[in-house]
């Protein structure tokens, strides 16, 4: 009886620890996670991201907002965010630029240089698919 | 330095890979010696075996770990050695020194890496030129499709705008337009010259030359014929000078908007401008002042639904009123008030959009009291996956004894059916065709059909 039941807690923490390593171990060919950042003196709610991405929101309280596309996560922020294809996305800075005379955001190439660019600049927001580090104001993740 | 770059980013983005890696094989190796312990329920030689080479495993891991980190360190020394001004490395060093010497070039490199990255993170357009974007039209149709009288091929238009980033609040946009007239002579406008100021998402302050805010298109679709999915604007919307009976332009201030509300948002638009006068038959927009001192303007407000099954829909209403003069001798005077309302429903499959005038004209020096008329039209446009057919249709009844729709050229009523399709062939360039057929009903009672090709550019 005895050795019953080492026999099955034994075998219960082996499953455990197995399948704990294997998540673990797995979890880099799951999908990304996407994380919008900004500045730590930006205060958004993830509902006004779509916003700011299309020049229609400018300010956050009195910032003044400074988005910027990340190259290596634009596929996903499009598609998990701002639900548009790349092709509509560029088509609606082309006629906000030409109609209000706003500018598209700037890109940046990689995590990296997007939360270098976030911390830095003053209403600063962009989007990343590793964990954002301290010095930046996550706003949500997708 | 690229080279170091290079072999940081690929050494950061291997590493998490190996790691679990291992762990994977951790685990499915750990598994097995459990699963086996378990099922006979006594130590298996075996099992003692297989954990005695898992620590063999193990401590060899650990020491290739430390072999790989010994030689990185002394790949980093012959590089810190040639590097300008760096002090020269004793070939006597221990390796423990060496190790040293090259964990702190490694802190420095990555230094050197983070500081690449904060430049390029800092690097905007302000450093890299202005860039100047436009666009540009040719065809070919039976009828010019600005001017039927003239058929075969025609150039269109060649617009270039400026949208210079100059601060957190001040804003500029200024286009240029160059066009062929009829006589084929190539004219340039200043189609808009407006600087202003963003107060907030709230409010933002224009003066200069800009499109005047009534119904949807006039601001929402411009000069650049590829941003129309139409080959052109409705006839009586055209500019000033193709025709156009409703000021396109105005040069004055404007204040314009939009403030959240219930799940979508109001758009307001409120504006003042120097009043249009006719000049040979077409609108002038009085780009230096005006000789009279008179003033025009209006308002526009519109309600944006963001959400539901009318997520794209936006219903506004617009009014203007100006005193607008002629070149007769003697000049007409023209109190012009013009109100209406539109509806838009834009979404990622849809573009359709509805607007109406109603004219309420005053004349002033001639006596003729008040004249009424109306213009609208309706388009129907779906974005399919090869193209965006559709279909418009467009009716005007002008007064033609109002002076002001007299003294325009392109004051005759008319009713128009088009239908077209537009074919992006790749992210900036389009091919647009329609067929339309126009019938004037008023100053004469011409009918023609056209048959229009055009190609549209952004770049």
């Amino acid at each position: 009886m005895r050795f019953g039941s080492d026999y099955r807690s034994g075998n219960r923490r082996c499953i455990g620890l197995a399948g704990a390593l294997v998540l673990v171990a797995s979890a880099q060919v799951t999908a990304a996670d996407l994380y919008v950042v900004c500045n730590v003196n930006v205060a958004l709610q993830p509902s006004d991201v779509r916003d700011v991405f299309i020049g229609e929101k400018s300010f956050a309280g009195s910032a003044h907002l400074a988005p910027a596309d990340n190259l290596s996560a634009q596929t996903a922020f499009l598609e998990r965010v701002m639900k548009v294809t790349a092709d509509r996305y560029a088509s609606l800075w082309t006629k906000k630029s030409f109609r209000d005379g706003a500018n598209p955001p700037p890109v940046k190439a990689s995590d990296a240089e997007t939360i270098a660019y976030v911390r830095q600049t003053p209403g600063a927001c962009s989007y990343v698919q590793t964990v954002p580090p301290a010095g930046v104001n996550t706003i949500g993740k997708f | 330095m690229r080279c170091l770059t290079t072999t940081h980013t690929v050494t950061k983005k291997r590493a998490p890979h190996r790691i679990h890696a291992i762990l994977a094989l951790l685990a499915v190796v750990g598994a097995m010696p459990c699963a086996m312990a378990n099922a006979t329920g006594k130590p298996d030689p075996s099992l003692v075996e297989m954990q005695k080479k898992l620590d063999q495993s193990l401590q060899l891991i650990e020491a290739l770990t430390e072999r790989v980190r010994e030689l990185e360190a002394r790949q980093a020394v012959p590089a810190a050695a040639t590097a300008p001004g760096a002090p020269a490395t004793s070939n006597a060093a221990t390796p423990a020194a060496e190790a040293t010497t090259g964990t702190s070039r490694l802190d420095a490199d990555e230094r050197k890496l983070e500081q690449l990255e904060k430049e390029n993170a800092n690097r905007s357009t302000d450093d890299t030129g202005l860039p100047l974007h436009g666009f540009a039209d040719v065809g070919i149709g039976t009828h010019n499709p600005i001017n039927p009288d003239l058929k075969g091929a025609y150039v269109g238009n060649l617009d270039f705008y400026l949208a210079p980033h100059l601060g957190d609040h001040t804003r500029a946009l200024f286009e240029m337009n160059t066009e062929v007239g009829s006589e084929g002579s190539v004219d340039v406008d200043l189609e808009r010259a407006q600087i202003g100021y963003q107060f907030n998402d709230q409010a933002t302050v224009w003066v200069g030359r800009y499109h005047t805010p009534y119904g949807y298109i006039n601001t929402s679709l411009h000069h650049g014929s590829w941003v129309n999915n139409t080959l052109r604007r409705p006839k009586f919307l055209q500019f000033e000078d193709n025709g156009g009976i409703v000021p396109a332009h105005t040069v004055g201030m404007w204040l314009t908007g939009a403030v959240h509300a219930g799940g979508g948002k109001f758009l307001y638009d409120v504006y003042a401008g120097n009043s249009q006068e006719i000049v040979d038959g077409a609108l002038d927009m009085r780009n230096a002042g005006t000789s009279n001192g008179h003033i025009g303007g209006g308002a526009r407000l519109a309600y944006q639904f963001k959400t539901g099954r009318v997520d794209g829909l936006m219903l506004g209403v617009h009014a203007f009123t100006s005193t607008i003069t002629d070149d007769a001798v003697p000049s007409n005077a023209t109190r012009v008030l013009a109100y209406g309302g539109f509806a838009v429903f834009d979404t990622d499959q849809w573009e359709n959009i509805a607007e109406i005038y109603l004219f309420d004209d005053r004349d002033i020096r001639g006596g003729t009291s008040t004249h009424r008329s109306t213009a609208g039209f309706l388009q129907l446009g779906y974005r399919a996956t090869w193209g965006v057919p559709y279909a418009r249709y467009e009716r005007t009844v002008l007064e033609q004894s109002d002076p002001y729709f007299a003294a325009l050229e392109g004051g005759a009523s008319y009713h128009r059916i088009a239908l077209g399709a537009r074919f992006d062939i790749d992210l900036k360039s389009a091919i647009k065709l329609e067929l339309a057929n126009t019938r004037l009903t008023d100053r004469s009672l011409d009918r023609y059909g056209e048959g229009l090709v055009q190609y549209a550019i952004r770049f």
